[in-house]
């Protein structure tokens, strides 16, 4: 087993979810980057259980099914403000608006 | 090598020395909650408040004088206690604070007597009352702490209360600038003070005057310097002395009694207070005590030099209070016997100072609040008694014998020329010097006020008295100012001994004989004052006139603020609008922005805070970029 | 395949957090079967309940010092004291959160679905009655809060976090006047909290690459031990610390912090500044004292910075600001410096400071939020500083307990925020930390000027046209605004009780 070709691939997946959260407007698709960044370290997750001497074995991959649920919890949160905001403004992205001015 | 310090558990009367403080403290808070319904009878519990300290002051005193250890301590209760931090909320009255007692209550007793006159027409005077009270009750808590943690919360307290009165007529917009000011200028000097508390501890691991004084001989020499040099940053922001000097004259905005009782009598001396009771550590140290001296000749000079430039009574006044502050920062620099000297002169400035304050108000009363020395004259005919009472405080304080400022001022100029080698000549000269200039500028100030031709605004006819409710303050203020430093001078120094330690047997050369620099220094003073009368006798020009470079830099306070300008007040600026910029536009707004930001007034940067999440994850991913990178770097460093 | 083995659980040590998560649970099913006019009082009053009987086990408990939930929750002195401030804070913020007397309705918005501008938008801002939502999201945040102090490895406390911080995203997103501000923020603070929780788990994953296991005790035995390099334990340990630094609002990951204490509603402003915070601190406490302090002596100069950072961004921003809910937003920033410098003494002075530090400031600055919410004008609450000049004539009470409050803020003596002060940089500087000390004297000296000038507008202007009026608080407002200034009297006054406590409760296990 070779443990460096997940690691680099999870550690492009991870950079790819940050330039995501920083280049993209549009609000669902930055939560899409940080959801990338999270399955990125799922994947480092599931690779070191397999390579590291773990006190407990197969914990690794437990941990990646907690990541995997609360992602969804996240996933379940931001969409529903984002749909909100969406109601409002008509609009997705996330610095369309500066704050101070619509202080209505 | 210092005595061992031992202070005395209080017991008897003594153990209800806290009342001291709780009367005025209960009386600030009656003021203060009850609101409009105290208007009518505010001022006199303001009053009485202060007097029933003062007389409970002397019975402590009295009670004092019989002891055989003449310092007793009272514990009231445990403070701070984490870990090796222990604090005691507890009080000390030694004589030093049992004279700074009777000065802050007495002194304050008659000033608050002469608010009730002068601040008749005023719609908050009840207020003003509240504040006056929690000053003093602070200003009680400074002398009488019995560790520098409760000294600190005086010095907090004392500072909080002085900026709400100097703010307190903020229909003038210089009152509130000024306010500003002195809070800035003290915070620097608090900033200091806290942090040398701070080294206290992590010394010593106490900050009780008595273990901190006993333990300071087993610290290095160099911490002692440190240590000494932030008590003494604190002293001259509180005391307005070089470099923190220039907001005391610009706090005169406030109400004359507050000039008078704060900036004159009592709070500024806290820093001669922190110096003389922190003896043991200033002694500890000659680098410190020459530093000490140094601060103390300079600034007199620079506030006797400014003084002979400004023409708003007030603001002379002022400088002549930094002057002689100097003159007690000098004092407790020389150390050994002069630290008693510098109290005698403290307790004789505290009267004629606040006689003069009162006497400038009293003009002021009846000169429709006119400040302007070129715009009195001639005012000894229309108030009989402020002529009388100012001319003798005006005698007391150039030093002229036999009133108290001879007494007081005199020794401590002997004193600087019994310093070893070419300091004596310079440090002592730089007093008689500071004495002659003295006698100049507060000649100047009585001839133009109460001689010569009028020169008054038109809407003055006919100046009136001040109502009795003042004048009498200002006699028995008058009578101290003639009386008191004959009194104290010999009878003072015994009476501090406990605190400040014996120096009867210590033998002292002067490099001149004692007599010739006492004739020396009365000659200097009566040239001073002879000149000024012979230039103002006949009044002054009602205009300020083209000077030459140095009227105009005395003019300027000697550029203090354009100093404090250029030094501190624009890197702040500069400072903040960093940090506004870095804060708000992220790191790629320094990429994309920086243009935009540098050439914008503040009406842009503020334009600029708006969030944008994308350059907030900008800043959060370079903040965790650097973390990281430091956190590795560390690591290979630890590995190479 | 072996036969599992369920972990043993300590029950009455896990309690609190057990009647807290039920609480929310039952407020849940409340929303769904009770009638409208009856959810109110009936939440409320359950999700108080729910606090003071967890108080009540908390305080039973006291003496609890066990490890359970095999190892993944710590019931220690630290976890019992953070979670009692927790709560106490908690029900502070409650009853900012319940009181309907200043506003029709309350803070909250009716129905956050209504389009912002629209008719029903302006009849829900003065008709109708605000959601009921709050209280279950409100226990669900601290019942998560509870977990996260208490959490004994990294993956409990990552799930801790998300479980306290999603429920304070949604309730950021419903203040009932400035929706659309209020909306915003809910969203920033989101994004950019998913983003930061996703550099934790990097950490975490990063970690258990190194111990192989994520328990602190087994981190810390592979610290001590382990010969294998340490770049995967650096790394993972410094964006462990970004996920925390960001909730506990530290620069340079304090950038949400102004605009969402701004946007929130004002109790829940309140909720954040104190709680969020106490959990936040209580969560980095454990990380680098028990987990990490093998390598303390490389984190404390990073950290050192980052406070240092912390304290100068907060102080010298909160100079420029002129709107009273951003002044505190950086003031709140400036103290995480402070925390931290507390934090930074690693030691049990230090740990027990901190903890002093927390209780102090949460009392003082839920007090501070509730003023904010009663100066009002027909728009709602008006916290644009100009606004406040005046205010002394206005109301001299509230005006003079506000100065009070800002008192406590700058540091003045006698109030609970010297003692604070004092206690950590007492700490720090017994820990040979004395630039940090001085750092912090300096910027805490600056931070009393922009205080000092909100204290001389309310005293010293005379009240413009547009000074707005202060309302009359309800009776849970009123509760809450004499719970936190006595507070912060007491403990300024005689703060040994208090001191003894925390140096007792001191000590984790490991």
């Amino acid at each position: 087993m070779r443990p460096v070709i997940p690691y680099v691939t999870a550690a492009l997946l991870f950079g790819l979810g940050v330039y995501g959260v920083l280049r993209r407007r549009n609000a669902v698709l930055v939560l899409m980057s940080v959801e990338l960044m999270l399955n990125a370290v799922n994947l480092i997750l599931i690779t070191a259980d397999t390579t590291v001497r773990a006190a407990l074995p197969q914990t690794g991959q437990v941990f990646a099914l907690f990541v995997i649920v609360i992602a969804a919890a996240e996933v379940g949160v931001g969409l529903a403000i984002v749909l909100q905001l969406y109601r409002l403004r008509a609009t997705v992205a996330v610095d369309d608006v500066p704050l101070e001015k619509v202080d209505a | 090598m210092h005595d061992t310090v031992e202070y005395a558990h209080a017991s008897g009367l003594l153990s209800s020395v806290w009342l001291l403080i709780a009367i005025p403290l209960a009386s600030a808070a009656i003021l203060l909650l009850l609101g409009k319904r105290a208007d009518k009878w505010g001022h006199w519990l303001g009053v009485a408040s202060v007097g029933v300290s003062f007389v409970l002051g002397l019975t402590y005193f009295f009670q004092l004088r019989g002891l055989d250890n003449r310092a007793v301590e009272l514990s009231l209760f445990d403070y701070i206690e984490v870990g090796s931090l222990h604090v005691d909320f507890g009080l000390l009255f030694d004589p030093l604070s049992a004279v700074f007692v009777l000065l802050i209550t007495g002194v304050g007793s008659l000033i608050h007597l002469y608010a009730v006159g002068y601040m008749e027409h005023d719609a908050g005077r009840r207020r003003f009352f509240g504040y006056f009270n929690l000053f003093v009750a602070a200003m009680l808590l400074l002398v009488l702490g019995n560790n520098f943690v409760m000294l600190y919360i005086g010095w907090e307290g004392v500072g909080l209360a002085s900026y709400l009165l100097i703010s307190f007529w903020v229909e003038r917009p210089s009152a509130a600038t000024a306010g500003k000011k002195a809070f800035l200028m003290n915070r620097v000097g608090d900033a200091g003070f806290a942090i040398a508390i701070f080294l206290m501890f992590a010394q010593l691991g106490t900050t009780q005057y008595d273990e901190v004084f006993n333990g300071i001989g087993a610290v290095a020499s160099g911490t002692v310097l440190i240590m000494g040099l932030l008590l003494l940053l604190g002293a001259t922001g509180k005391s307005g002395q070089f470099p923190l000097q220039a907001w005391l004259p610009d706090a005169m905005e406030g109400p004359t009694p507050v000039s008078a009782l704060i900036h004159a009598a009592t709070m500024v001396t806290a820093g001669v207070y922190l110096i003389a009771r922190s003896n043991p550590i200033f002694t500890a140290n000659e680098t410190l005590q020459t530093v000490v001296v140094s601060v103390g000749a300079l600034t007199l000079l620079i506030g006797c030099i400014i003084g002979c430039a400004k023409d708003d009574i007030k603001r002379v006044l002022a400088w002549s209070t930094v002057s002689q502050i100097g003159y007690m920062f000098l004092g407790v620099g020389l150390g050994g016997a002069a630290y008693a000297l510098a109290i005698v002169h403290l307790l004789a400035h505290g009267f004629f100072k606040a006689g003069l304050f009162l006497g400038a108000g009293s003009v002021m009363h009846g000169m429709h609040d006119q400040t302007d020395i070129r715009r009195f004259g001639g005012l000894w005919r229309y108030m009989r008694i402020t002529w009388a009472t100012f001319g003798l405080a005006w005698l007391a304080i150039i030093g002229l014998p036999p009133l108290s400022g001879f007494f007081s001022k005199e020794p401590i100029i002997v004193a600087a020329y019994e310093r070893e080698g070419w300091t004596a000549w310079l440090f002592g000269t730089a007093a008689l010097i500071g004495a002659g200039v003295t006698a100049f500028y507060m000649t100047r100030l009585f001839v133009l006020t109460f001689h010569g031709p009028k020169r008054w605004t038109e809407d003055i006819d006919h100046p009136h008295e001040s109502p009795p409710v003042m004048t009498v303050p200002l006699v028995l203020l008058a009578v101290g100012s003639v009386a008191a430093g004959g009194l104290m001078a010999s009878s003072v120094p015994d009476w501090l001994v406990p605190a400040l330690g014996d120096h009867s047997g210590e033998e002292v050369h002067a490099v001149m004989s004692h007599g010739l620099i006492t004739a020396l220094s009365i000659v200097v003073t009566l040239l001073g004052a002879g000149l000024a009368y012979a230039l103002f006798r006949n009044g002054t020009a009602l205009q300020e006139q083209p000077a030459g470079p140095v009227v105009t830099a005395a003019r300027r306070n000697l550029y203090a603020d354009a100093f404090n300008e250029a030094v501190f007040e624009k890197p702040g600026i500069f400072l903040t609008r960093a940090l506004v910029f870095l804060d708000n536009r992220g790191i790629d707004g320094l990429v994309n922005g920086l243009a935009a930001a540098v050439g914008g007034g503040s009406s842009r940067l503020r334009r600029l805070q708006t969030g944008f999440v994308r350059s907030y994850a900008m800043s959060m991913l370079t903040g965790a970029l650097l973390v990281v990178a430091a956190f590795l770097a560390l690591q290979l460093g630890w590995l190479a | 395949m072996e036969d599992l083995s369920l972990p043993k659980i300590d029950y009455a040590a896990v309690a609190p957090m057990l009647i807290l998560f039920g609480v929310a649970c039952v407020g849940v099913l409340f929303e769904g079967v009770l009638p409208k006019a009856a959810r109110r009082v009936t939440q409320l009053v359950l999700a108080l309940l729910g606090l003071v009987a967890a108080l009540s086990v908390i305080v039973w408990q006291s003496d609890t010092r066990v490890l359970t939930a095999g190892g993944a929750v710590a019931i220690d002195g630290p976890t019992l004291f953070l979670q009692g401030a927790i709560i106490v804070l908690g029900i502070m913020a409650l009853l900012l959160i319940g009181d309907r007397a200043m506003e029709h309705g309350g803070a909250f918005v009716a129905q956050a679905a209504i389009t912002v501008g629209s008719e029903a938008d302006r009849k829900q801002a003065v008709k109708e009655q605000g959601a009921t939502e709050v209280y279950p999201l409100t226990v669900f945040a601290i019942a998560g809060m509870l977990l996260f102090v208490a959490a004994n490895d990294l993956l409990t406390m990552f799930v801790a976090l998300e479980v306290f911080s999603l429920p304070l995203y949604l309730l950021c997103a419903l203040a009932r006047r400035r929706r659309l501000l209020s909306q915003e923020a809910a969203l920033k603070y989101f994004l950019l909290g998913a983003y930061a929780s996703a550099f934790f788990l990097f950490g975490v994953a990063l970690v258990y690459g190194f111990a192989g296991g994520v328990e602190f005790g087994t981190i810390h035995d592979s610290v001590t031990e382990s010969t294998q390099s340490t770049v995967l334990l650096y790394a993972g340990l410094a964006m462990i610390a970004i996920g925390l630094l960001f909730k506990a609002a530290a620069a340079p990951f304090h950038v949400w912090t102004p605009d969402v204490y701004q946007g929130a509603p004002t109790p829940i402003t309140g909720l954040m500044a104190a709680c969020t915070k106490v959990a936040a601190f209580g969560g980095l406490l454990r990380v680098l004292y028990v987990g990490f302090d093998g390598v303390a002596w490389d984190y404390t100069p990073i950290l050192g910075v980052v406070a240092v950072l912390t304290m100068l961004i907060g102080a010298v921003l909160a100079v420029t600001q002129t709107d009273i809910k951003r002044l505190l937003a950086y003031s709140s920033i400036a103290n995480a410096g402070y925390l931290l410098v507390g934090v930074l003494a690693l030691s049990k002075d230090g740990l027990s400071s901190t903890m002093f530090y927390l209780v102090a400031y949460g009392f003082t600055v839920i007090a501070a939020f509730g003023v904010v919410t009663l100066v009002r004008d027909a728009d709602g609450e008006a916290t644009h500083l100009s606004r406040w000049a005046g205010l002394g004539r206005r109301s001299p009470l509230y005006a003079g307990i506000f100065t009070f409050i800002l008192l406590a803020f700058a540091g003045i003596p006698l109030t609970s925020g010297f003692i604070a002060k004092f206690a950590v940089f007492g700490a720090a500087l017994d820990s040979g930390e004395a630039w940090l000390v001085v750092f912090g004297v300096v910027t805490s000296m600056l931070l009393a000027f922009p205080y000092l000038r909100v204290v001389v507008m309310m005293w010293l202007s005379e009240p413009g046209e547009s000074t707005p009026t202060v309302s009359i608080p309800g009776g849970l407002t009123a509760a809450a605004l004499v719970i936190g200034v006595v507070a912060t009297l007491v403990l300024g006054v005689a703060p040994a009780p208090l001191l003894d406590l925390t140096t007792s409760a001191a000590d984790f296990v490991r």
